[in-house]
């Protein structure tokens, strides 16, 4: 056995289980306990710092609990606190032992000793155990009461805490009232806080159930109560100072000189050394000047200083905290913070996660005097050793070029960055480069040349690749080689991600158009090839493709080649509804994640890894937050959908491409998705206008001689007779309210492919997926391996649904459905088509 | 709510705990595990300080060998968080004396246990002060103050002068001022200062008895032009330098309304040390050096490396513990080089050539000059990316800033005499230049 001296000191998981040691600690307590010989105190700190030890690396001491307890019979404070930390681990999982505690916590509630007094009533209000709560009302009362100022605040946490254990005791004993009685009238600025701490959280919890509850809580924001605490201030400690700001900024002052009042009584808030209190006030400023534009835009200016100099100073941890707020500001108002973007410049050390904000606030502020020196200073980024951070800097050189109007200089820069010859640099540049010609096609000569030189063979990145053959199929005529090329990139049609395939079956049609003879060939393998192509999509789309070409060459190009205009603004990935809620929610969270907290925190108390059954604690519809109102624009618009479906499908794709480069669910079958409802569509309403089969004209006839159709064209599983809505929509609140209403369907156990399960890393790809199927899903969470959806689905022709709970271990590879459903009939049809689905997941 | 922490965390390298506390049961108590899990044990440790894993956010810090972790279930205030991680370190600090690191947290993790309990109660921060908590928390475990001699503790430990308590009486009064300021510089390969700053911070260590007020005039425009004003002698006024401070932010002690009405310095200092303010400067920054690299790359697998520094601060003062760090490629086979002072060498590990100089005097210009000789790869097509070059230094009696302390003032009723020590060091901050 080690030497327990030894192991206290450096303890650590691997080491046996310690029961040895254990009953040699119970032996020597027990020894100890009854003796008074002198020095004993300092033997029991021993033992008991032996002990504590073991309960921080998870060796279980609570059979100690009796000796433990024997032993805190003691003067000797230091003793006693260790014993209260024991009992307070220990009490909630042996409520029985706890109450053997009770008797001396509650005499040391009394002990003449206001130390004592207040850490004893600490551990009373910490042992968190439900039964114990009728000791607990007494020792809080009277520390509410109690004439040292320790214990009272003590005591104030102490009441919020048993409202937490049983809140209807802590109504019940009018703690409530009395935390208000000490807020509004207590000398001790700690106590005040307290009060403010716990009323906040108990009056938050209670508005829901009672009127008065909230009134007191609206009441923390009267005028009276405000003012109060504005007056006491200077008094509270930072994190007090902290707190009230924070309600201050919920204020609205009456007129505009109370406004001003305020902001000059908290100017010299700005000025403290704490970081968290000047951001507090910073919220207060901005958040009184709404409504007032131009001292608004003052109060950026007047904030700037602080903001630069926090940024600076502190650990990385602290000025990315703030970095994130400044960059909430410079994203609001670029303009102002122009003329301050040195600030932005990276330094060769600093962690990714400033440099990368430091890289977008340096994008946001370029304007006409000073993109000249904020394009030079990203260019050096481009060179850096950081792959992501280099990549970052050349997508912000590009967005650059596509919010000036002076863009000669960067498109040099860019076209330098082709000729770098690094995979990266080359795959960002061409994505950029693609993005610009779109918007400015007056550049495609320079563009094209240096885009000819390029070897498809140095591109493997799919989006690079894909930009490139974009490239080759919208300016076939200027390149000579491109239908040579694109004949190449047929050849390993297999090897490319979807994506690629699609951009490539669309980029030889258009070259088609355009050199008809030379494409010819290339073409008719393509077709094919993406005939044949397991991915929905491409298969989709290729078929789509032989069809229009059979139909009529002409409308055919009408369709997929459409002249088209520059755009002009590229599509912002955030609305400004969610900028406006997370600027509301400045200094918290949500300004470092950039999403407004509903996004992720449903609940205030949320378990990490169980799923409540109730749908309302799961991440409710992130992705329908987003994919919904995009759906629905296209639905708007499909009075002109005949003709430029495809393009638009790929305008959408190339905003995706083009604004929001992080978006980690970019995925081809997403974008892809309503394109393929589209152009069934589209299909049907041709073939109705015309029996295209005998008149199929000579020259598709030509074109096709290589390819092989008369096999029925569509492989894929049989056709399902159900079919499904594919933009189906259910708000979250009738979904809860039908799981709630029907019974359980079918409930069985499917498999995943192993591809499916490999490719089920994060929730979003099989919703993207399902989504595809016509399946949507309404909520969804989890971590890998266990993950769970909800998901819905309607009928075509009737408003009647199907609602999916499913649960996927990717380990295992299974995934548990509990189908409902409201025509009760189909159900099995319904079982069978998800299941179908499901199992196609990963397959592309 | 600004922040109510469910639990923090003390992690070791390996990802042990080594001292934890549950303030609130809203979070399981696997929550080690899955930082662990999620961050510890992936590459996206150091990637981002804030993660949200499950339904709880995770803010952590790595302070020597240990990674401190904050557990909120809710929107959190991060810079609280962080800034509340930043005083509980420098307070366990001041109790070990000197190292936070693996060691110090196992000798006194009683100790920390306790503070914990104090500084913050159900996930809300309470009293941070150094000062009020050694009244009554101490190693020694004496009994508590409240019983015993110093009759005014209750109110210190939670009251209005948080930060100094009464009665205290020194044989000696001195008062120490240390101006810090770190100069950041980023020059382009041409020779152009691309971003320059300095941040400076004010230590003080305070040695004096009773209550005494106290006032700092520094050489600032704002502060002098004020003061010209409020004496209305425009006549007397103080010849020198003048600097413009970009911004300010002062110790708690300091009378913010009377800086922002008089633009004068004046606090009632807490005892020992603290930081009393920090400022920053953006405009007439002195730098204490100049490098002037010239690198050719002489085919594929020579290059030549010549680099001038110059001091360009006083010929009487010296800079001390200067180092330059010059990048090479990676594939270096062989270096030899030359230098006028100091002492250089390759760095493999670090791909740098290091030139030392432990003192550097002013108005003088070593120069080292190096050949390298690279081992020629297949993969040649790649350029090499320069890194720039890197400096560490410390200058004392120098400010960048120019920043001078002209007087400091002692009122205290009993009208002692103190003896005040006012230092002056510029370190480098990050100090870089392209090549």
């Amino acid at each position: 056995m080690a030497p327990p001296a030894q192991s206290s000191r450096y303890p650590s998981p691997s080491q046996p289980s310690g029961k040895g040691e254990v009953s040699d600690l119970r032996l020597q307590l027990r020894q100890l306990a009854g003796s008074r010989a002198p020095g004993v105190d300092d033997s029991k700190r021993e033992l008991f710092k032996k002990v504590i030890s073991y309960m921080t690396i998870g060796i279980d001491v609570s059979s100690l609990f009796g000796e433990m307890v024997m032993c805190s019979v003691t003067p000797d404070i230091v003793l006693k606190k260790m014993c209260y930390l024991y009992v307070g681990n220990y009490a909630k999982v042996n409520p029985d032992l706890a109450l053997l505690t009770i008797n001396f916590l509650q005499r040391d509630c009394k002990d003449q000793d206001p130390m004592i007094r207040g850490l004893a009533l600490r551990s009373l209000s910490s042992l968190r155990v439900a039964n114990l709560v009728e000791y607990l009302v007494g020792p809080l009362g009277s520390g509410l009461k109690d004439n040292n100022a320790y214990v009272r605040t003590v005591a104030v946490m102490g009441a919020v805490k048993l409202y937490h254990i049983s809140a209807s005791t802590c109504i019940d004993a009018d703690f409530p009232a009395t935390l208000k009685h000490l807020m509004l009238n207590d000398s001790d600025s700690q106590v005040v806080v307290n009060c403010l701490f716990a009323l906040q959280e108990i009056w938050n919890s209670e508005s829901s159930k009672s009127e008065e509850a909230t009134r007191e809580k609206e009441g923390l924001i009267s005028k009276p109560f405000i003012y109060y605490l504005l007056n006491r201030l200077r008094e509270f400690n930072e994190w007090g100072q902290c707190l009230v700001l924070e309600l201050v900024a919920k204020y609205v002052p009456s007129d505009t000189n109370e406004n001003f009042d305020i902001m000059n009584l908290l100017e010299d808030r700005l000025q403290h050394a704490n970081g968290a209190v000047v951001l507090a006030t910073i919220k207060v400023f901005l958040q009184l000047t709404l409504s007032m534009a131009d001292v608004h835009q003052e109060v950026y200016e007047r904030i700037k200083a602080p903001l630069l100099t926090l940024v600076s100073s502190g650990s990385p941890e602290q000025s990315y905290a703030v970095l994130s707020h400044l960059h909430l500001l410079v994203m609001r108002a670029p303009y102002i913070f122009a003329s301050d973007y040195k600030h932005f410049y990276c330094q060769y050390n600093e962690p990714s996660y400033v440099k990368k904000l430091k890289l977008e606030m340096l994008t946001a502020v370029a304007n006409e005097s000073n993109t000249y020196e904020i394009v030079t200073e990203l260019c050096e980024y481009a060179a850096n050793v950081d792959v992501p951070i280099a990549r970052e800097s050349i997508r912000a050189v590009g967005k650059i070029a596509l919010q000036q109007y002076d863009v000669n200089a960067i498109v040099d820069r860019l076209l330098q960055f082709l000729e770098m010859e690094k995979d990266y640099v080359t795959a960002e540049a061409l994505v950029l480069v693609k993005d610009l010609l779109r918007k400015y096609p007056q550049w495609s000569h320079d563009c094209i040349a240096v885009v000819g030189n390029i070897s498809s063979k140095n591109v493997q990145e799919p989006k690079a690749k894909a930009a490139l053959i974009w490239m080759l199929g919208e300016y076939a005529q200027d390149m000579d080689d491109a239908p040579y090329i694109l004949e190449s990139l047929v050849e390993n049609w297999e090897e490319d991600a979807p994506e690629v395939r699609l951009h490539l079956l669309t980029a030889i049609m258009k070259c088609f158009f355009r050199r008809p003879p030379e494409t010819q060939k290339a073409l008719g393998i393509a077709l094919a090839a993406g005939v044949a192509d397991f991915h929905q999509d491409v298969h989709d789309r290729a078929l789509f493709y032989y069809r229009l070409l059979q139909y009529d060459v002409s409308s055919a190009e009408r369709v997929v080649n459409p002249p088209k205009q520059a755009v002009s603004v590229f599509a912002d990935t955030q609305s400004n509804e969610i900028k406006d809620r997370i600027f509301d929610e400045f200094n918290s969270l949500s300004v470092v994640y950039q999403k407004p907290s509903y996004m992720f925190t449903d609940k205030d108390h949320r378990g990490p890894f169980e799923f409540s059954d109730e749908i309302g604690n799961l991440t409710v519809g992130v992705e329908s937050e987003h994919e919904v109102p995009a759906t629905s624009v296209d639905a708007n618009e499909t009075s002109d959908l005949l003709l430029s479906t495809t393009e638009k499908e790929e305008t959408r794709a190339m905003v995706a491409n083009g604004s929001d480069y992080t978006a980690p669910l970019y995925d081809s079958s997403s974008r892809a998705l309503p394109s393929q409802g589209q152009s069934e569509l589209a299909i049907t309403s041709l073939l109705g206008t015309s029996d295209p089969g005998p008149q199929a004209s000579m020259a598709i006839d030509d074109l096709l001689m290589g390819l092989d159709l008369t096999a029925p064209p569509a492989p894929a599983s049989a056709p399902p007779s159900l079919k499904l809505n594919a933009r189906a929509a259910l708000d979250a609140g009738s979904f809860q309210r039908k799981w709630r209403e029907l019974p359980v369907a079918i409930s069985q156990e499917c498999e995943l492919s192993s591809q499916g399960a490999a490719a089920l890393t994060s929730a979003q790809a099989l919703l993207q997926h399902m989504q595809g199927n016509s399946i949507q899903c309404i909520a969804s969470g989890g971590q890998s391996p266990n993950f769970k959806f909800f998901f819905f689905a309607q009928k075509a022709e009737e408003p009647s649904v199907f609602l999916v709970e499913c649960k996927i271990n990717t380990s295992t590879a299974k995934a548990q459905l509990n189908i409902k459903a409201e025509d009760q009939s189909t159900s099995h049809e319904f079982s069978a088509l998800f299941q179908s689905a499901l199992s196609r997941f990963g397959m592309s | 709510m600004p922040v109510a922490a469910s639990a923090i965390y003390f992690l070791n390298l390996r990802g042990d705990v080594l001292i934890n506390r549950l303030y609130r049961d809203d979070v399981g108590g696997n929550m080690v595990d899955a930082f662990r899990m999620h961050i510890m044990q992936t590459k996206e440790l150091g990637t981002c300080p804030v993660r949200q894993i499950g339904g709880c956010s995770f803010f952590y810090m790595r302070i020597s060998n240990v990674y401190i972790v904050i557990v909120v279930s809710s929107n959190a205030n991060v810079a609280c968080a962080f800034k509340f991680v930043v005083e509980a370190v420098a307070l366990f600090k001041s109790y070990f004396g000197g190292a936070f690191d693996e060691d110090a947290i196992r000798n006194n993790f009683v100790l920390i246990y306790e503070l914990l309990d104090e500084i913050m109660d159900f996930g809300y921060p309470q009293n941070l002060s150094p000062e009020i908590l050694k009244l009554y928390i101490t190693q020694e475990g004496v009994r508590s103050p409240f019983s015993s001699k110093v009759p005014n503790a209750t109110l210190q430990v939670t009251g209005a002068v948080g930060w100094r308590r009464e009665g205290l009486a020194y044989k000696k009064n001195e008062v120490f001022l240390d101006i810090v300021e770190s100069v950041n510089l980023l020059m382009s390969s041409k020779g152009s200062v691309l971003r320059c700053d300095v941040t400076g911070k004010i230590l003080m260590k305070c040695f004096l008895s009773g209550m005494p007020d106290l006032k700092l005039g520094l050489n600032d425009k704002i502060g002098l032009e004020k003061e010209s004003q409020l004496k209305n002698r425009p006549t007397k006024r103080y010849h020198g330098k003048t600097i413009e401070l970009d911004d300010v932010t002062f110790h708690q002690c300091v009378n913010l309304t009377r800086f922002n009405s008089e633009k004068t310095v004046s606090f009632v200092p807490p005892d020992g040390e603290f930081e009393l303010m920090k400022y920053r400067i953006t405009e007439g920054v002195n730098l204490p050096f100049r490098v002037l690299p010239t690198i050719k790359e002489l085919g594929r697998t020579r290059m030549e490396v010549n680099v001038k520094v110059k001091s360009v601060f006083g010929a009487k003062m010296f800079a001390l513990g200067v180092v330059i760090k010059i990048p090479v490629p990676k594939q270096t086979a062989k270096t030899s080089f030359q230098v006028t002072s100091g002492r250089a060498k390759y760095n493999a590990s670090i791909d740098c050539l290091v030139w030392k100089i432990r003192k550097f005097p002013g108005q003088t210009e070593p120069t080292l000059s190096a050949e390298i000789e690279l081992i020629s790869t297949i993969a040649e097509k790649k350029s090499w990316t320069r890194p720039p070059i890197q400096m560490e230094f410390q200058v004392p009696m120098f400010t960048a800033s120019g920043l001078r302390v002209r007087f400091l003032k002692v009122w205290e009723k009993s009208g002692y005499n103190t003896v005040e020590w006012v230092r002056y060091i510029t370190k480098a901050g990050s100090y870089e230049v392209r090549c």
